[in-house]
């Protein structure tokens, strides 16, 4: 387990301040966050390479705090690999490594055997990482952090290193944490993603539910959603409605039914979000565009005019104007296809209650 | 390129002719200046270098005054780069309040006229100080020794290693070290593994730059230690007692002792690790 309780630390004139988070033992957590945001100082405080100025960091269950770096158990990838160039890859790999029998094997899983023949200094980006990561993997640690492993390797090849490091996660039970800008590795990879901005975490919990529900419009801005609305919140505090029929459920948990209102639009969603000043997020992705009004479910619907069509490769973001707010929706280029949409198209696009996230 | 941006490009840059003359005053300014350092050098070894060498055979005061040049330069070299390492080390990795004065304090010999160095370090070491008579009444005499020359050396030439190895030191990224401690490796041990390896063509050079430099000092040395005589003062010793004309072979050689290492260094082929990721 990695816990960071109020953990801060300094490096040059970066601030890392008051990080506070937990990835539960043989977890995959991910963190996430702009260029200088400190996830890099995050992990090297972690390691202890960058001395923590206050709070307490507790791995396995023993305060870490002031350990030194090689009696935390833990092993550190860095983006630029930092392979030794004056020894060679085999060396390399087996710098620390539990034994050269496991050295080996990891160095055969990830690929970097073929590799052992070649000066540091002859191998490319990606290669570097290959071996920088076997290297870390042959010491077997308990956690492992990875700053940015997969940066340097073609899509094919991260596709597979990913898949093998996700293997050994799991086999060996090793906690991981893993620094990526991608946020597609992040859900795909992440138990626990920790959102980091200006040497603070913003957000942490399990990956669907950052990108789903994010804690500011902020958050839901830099995670890529494209509608977030400020707007005035209403509690509808009358008897459920009839689209909240069937959501009783969601009633006994204190959720009720809510109007949101952000200039000529008026949205309505469940949450127990109270009444006043707010925002309100909507994937473009839950967003569905049809011809006509549609018969479905959905609580929101809204006529408008497609002001642009931007196709990129499988999938095609559609902005509507709905009196003068342009909503933003994903689908798939097929679909846009079928649609035959085309700017100036009169639409509607509707969204599901429950896709209205407030914050 | 527009037609106006061709204009406005032409109005600022220099004419072809112009840049023709910058070039070649550039070359006359440079040329002159490596004439001007290299001739007296070329010519102080052409003139007595082949005499040096001859009385390298009959002349027992040189060969004595050159391998006490060498013996003790070299036990001042190994005295400094001991010594100097860790701190350059501190000096390069560790942020601490006054690491700026520390600098400032160790570039002070390099900065000093060195006879005033040499006093500086008679008034440390003589026999009426507190150091230079406790050193006495331990039976190490530092004035008038082998061991003043070695400590004048120290004092003039350690600041050059100390400044070298920082450099090379802060070349190397400290993520190696970095990663080496997340591998295991205690501090002492990154340093041997990692750091040291990374860093010795720079520290290599740091020392052999010591190293000559402490063979050439004689300012320092001459105030601490006149009798026995390093080249340097043989040299200065012979022009003040016979002139010019046996002054030269003495000097040619020296000059030679000097070059030997800091050409061999200069030639020395590959390009420094510690900037590799």
């Amino acid at each position: 387990m990695i816990e960071c309780r109020s953990l801060s630390a300094r490096h040059g004139s970066f601030q890392l301040a008051d990080v506070s988070f937990a990835v539960p033992t043989g977890q995959y957590g991910v963190v996430i966050g702009p260029a200088g945001s400190g996830k890099t100082t995050l992990l090297e405080t972690i390691a202890g390479v960058v001395p923590a100025t206050s709070g307490q960091l507790w791995m396995h269950g023993r305060d870490c705090t002031v350990l030194a770096p090689e009696a935390r158990g833990l092993s550190l990838v860095y983006q630029h690999a930092f392979l030794f160039p004056h020894l060679s890859v085999a060396a390399n790999i087996a710098y620390g490594a539990a034994s050269p029998e496991l050295a080996e094997e990891v160095a055969r899983r990830f690929g970097a055997d073929l590799l052992t023949g070649r000066p540091v200094r002859a191998l490319s980006g990606g290669e570097r990482q290959l071996v920088a990561l076997a290297r870390a993997f042959a010491r077997r640690p308990a956690v492992i952090l990875l700053d940015e492993p997969f940066s340097a390797l073609d899509p094919r090849r991260r596709t597979i290193v990913r898949r093998e490091v996700r293997a050994l996660h799991r086999e060996w039970g090793v906690t991981t944490l893993q620094v990526t800008h991608d946020f597609t590795e992040a859900g795909l990879l992440g138990d626990v993603a920790v959102l980091l901005d200006g040497g603070r975490a913003l957000q942490s919990g399990a990956p669907d539910e950052v990108f789903r529900r994010p804690a500011s419009p902020y958050i839901a801005e830099f995670l890529g959603a494209e509608n977030v609305l400020a707007g005035t919140v209403r509690v509808l505090d009358e008897a459920a409605p009839d689209w909240l029929e069937g959501d009783s459920a969601l009633i006994a948990h204190g959720y009720r039914a809510i109007e949101f209102t952000s200039g000529p639009l008026v949205l309505y969603t469940v949450g127990d979000f109270p009444a006043g000043d707010g925002y309100a997020v909507i994937r473009a992705e839950e967003i569905v565009l049809s011809l006509d009004p549609p018969s479905g479910s959905a609580r929101n619907r809204f006529r408008g005019v497609v002001t642009e069509r931007d196709t990129l490769g499988a999938l095609t973001r559609v902005t509507v104007d709905v009196a003068g707010v342009p909503v933003v929706a994903s689908l798939t280029t097929r679909s846009a296809k079928e649609l035959s949409l085309a700017v100036g198209m009169e639409v509607t696009a509707s969204f599901k209650a429950m896709a209205v996230h407030l914050c | 390129m527009t037609p106006s941006a061709a204009a406005a490009t032409a109005a600022t840059a220099p004419s072809r002719g112009l840049q023709r003359v910058i070039a070649v005053l550039a070359a006359l300014a440079s040329s002159l200046l490596l004439l001007f350092l290299a001739v007296p050098i070329g010519q102080l070894i052409g003139a007595g270098g082949a005499d040096g060498v001859r009385q390298l055979a009959s002349d027992a005061e040189l060969r004595s005054a050159l391998s006490l040049t060498a013996i003790t330069a070299t036990a001042a070299t190994l005295l400094g780069v001991l010594g100097g390492t860790p701190l350059a080390y501190l000096l390069a990795r560790r942020e601490f309040r006054g690491r700026a004065v520390l600098s400032a304090v160790l570039d002070l010999p390099l900065l000093i006229p060195h006879p005033v160095a040499g006093i500086a370090l008679l008034l440390l070491l003589g026999r009426e100080s507190a150091v230079g008579g406790t050193m006495l009444a331990a039976g190490l005499r530092v004035v008038g020794t082998p061991l003043g020359i070695v400590a004048a050396m120290l004092f003039v030439a350690a600041p050059l290693f100390i400044s070298g190895a920082r450099e090379a030191f802060a070349r190397v990224d400290p993520r190696f070290e970095a990663v080496a401690r997340t591998l295991g490796d205690p501090p002492l041990r990154a340093f041997l593994r990692i750091t040291l390896p990374l860093s010795r063509r720079g520290l290599i050079a740091s020392a052999v730059v010591m190293w000559a430099r402490a063979v050439s000092e004689f300012g320092a040395i001459v105030v601490l230690t006149y009798n026995p005589k390093v080249a340097s003062v043989l040299s200065y010793d012979r022009f003040t007692s016979f002139g010019l004309r046996e002054a030269l072979p003495v000097a040619a050689v020296l000059a030679v002792l000097a070059l030997i290492p800091l050409t061999a260094l200069r030639t020395l082929k590959g390009a420094d690790d510690g900037v590799t990721r």
